[in-house]
């Protein structure tokens, strides 16, 4: 292991707000990763597509509070899960940032102090995401299975 | 390559570099299954996991869990004896009266601590006394520990693996880390090459010092980060450090860590 700490003075604290996009993998990737070898035919509403396995996809977005995802989620024939697989994922950590009296607390403070927007940074430690809404969501499209897989 | 499913109750996000396309996605497999088994095996809120069957039955009867549990038990208890108790796996109790778990066929639970705990070499576990166990504060490290030993053992050399903030990195590169202060912004916090980092905030600790912490009180604005050599060790260390606030405690050392806080008034105090 190696470490290599940024040693920042109390005062020079870069404060990086990025509206970070995260795109993982397309839906036909999903489709493919979810029911392996099948070949797919979109159903009429927007966002279902049927498995030549049996089975259908289903692409769905869920909105948080502070999140933005896109996923989808198979459902065998038999009406259970088969797999879940995140598209993409846009966390905003910005809505502070925009807020003016917020900013101005740092505003000053040092001359190597800045603020970065929209950048796109990976490797964040920090408070654990919740995955609650995309539970949730799967929950519903499987109470709608029934009818989902007729359309 | 980046993939990413929901696991553990959060997003679980898994990068290669330097592979072809079809092994990247099968090595990315292999290392979501390793994370989807720590899942059902210690799950709290599975009645039938590992950890569901010892906290409704080994205070009755003695419960035989999988290696991957074992180990993991194994490391609490070393994690609660280095830290005097503070880091205690124990604390199903406090956290299912702040709601924080389902108490569901958990009546006879009462306070206690880890100590309670009694894990024979044949993987039986007995619980002296009738407390539950929470393996919220450890079992995602050691998921993230997982997966990074199967994507090594599927030939893969440069990989990221970070389970909502309990992340590890392999291979020749020092990658930039970024730390999430609650209700704040991003910190650079530094470079990280073949290690481990987990971040915790007050909210989600409870505390062994003083009275449990109700989480209605909050966030205190900080992150608690520490950075390890395995993501089991960071991610424990992380809840000794929320509790004494001291990132310079001998308990870092002694497991090859790096302690500090970031946010509140205190940007970055580094150890």
């Amino acid at each position: 292991m190696k470490w290599t700490p940024i040693l920042t003075a109390p005062a020079a604290i870069v404060l990086i707000a990025p509206a970070s996009a995260n795109v993982y993998m397309s839906e036909q990737q999903a489709m493919q990763a979810i029911f392996p070898g099948a070949s797919f035919s979109a159903g009429s509403r927007a966002g279902v597509f049927r498995a030549s396995s049996g089975g259908i996809v289903v692409i769905d977005r869920v909105l948080g509070k502070h999140e933005y995802i896109k996923y989808a989620v198979g459902i065998t024939a038999g009406g259970t899960v088969k797999g879940i697989e995140i598209l993409e994922y846009n966390e905003s950590y910005g809505y502070e940032v925009r807020e003016a009296s917020w900013r101005s607390q740092f505003v000053g403070k040092s001359a190597s102090s800045q603020l970065q927007l929209n950048v796109d940074i990976k490797n964040i430690s920090g408070a654990t995401l919740s995955a609650k809404h995309i539970t949730d969501g799967v929950r519903r499209l499987v109470g709608q299975f029934q009818s989902l897989k007729g359309q | 390559m980046r993939r990413a499913r929901p696991l553990l109750g959060t997003i679980v996000e898994i990068e290669v570099d330097g592979v072809a396309q079809a092994a990247g996605e099968q090595a990315i497999a292999g290392a979501f299954e390793a994370v989807s088994l720590v899942q059902r095996l210690m799950s709290f809120h599975d009645a039938n996991s590992d950890i569901g069957r010892i906290n409704r039955e080994a205070f009755r009867m003695p419960v035989t869990i999988h290696p991957w549990t074992a180990r993991v038990l194994r490391h609490a208890q070393t994690f609660h004896a280095a830290s005097n108790g503070l880091f205690d796996c124990a604390v199903g109790f406090e956290l299912m009266r702040h709601d924080l778990l389902p108490s569901d066929d958990l009546d006879h639970v009462a306070a206690g601590d880890f100590n309670a705990v009694r894990l024979s070499a044949d993987r039986s576990v007995r619980l002296t006394a009738p407390v539950a166990i929470d393996l919220g504060g450890i079992a995602k490290g050691y998921a993230v520990d997982r997966a990074i030993a199967s994507l090594r053992a599927a030939g893969i050399r440069t990989a990221t693996v970070n389970a909502g903030g309990d992340l590890r990195v392999m291979g020749e590169i020092d990658q930039p880390i970024h730390v999430h202060v609650p209700n704040g912004g991003l910190v650079p916090a530094g470079h990280l090459r073949n290690g481990a980092i987990a971040t915790s905030s007050a909210v989600a600790t409870v505390d062994r010092i003083g009275a449990c912490r109700p989480p209605s009180s909050g966030t205190d604005g900080r992150a608690y980060s520490v950075v390890a050599p395995s993501c089991i060790a960071a991610d424990a260390l992380t809840k000794i450090l929320v509790q004494t606030g001291e990132p310079q405690h001998p308990c870092f050392a002694r497991f090859g860590a790096t302690a500090f806080i970031t946010g509140g008034n205190l940007p970055s105090m580094a150890a």
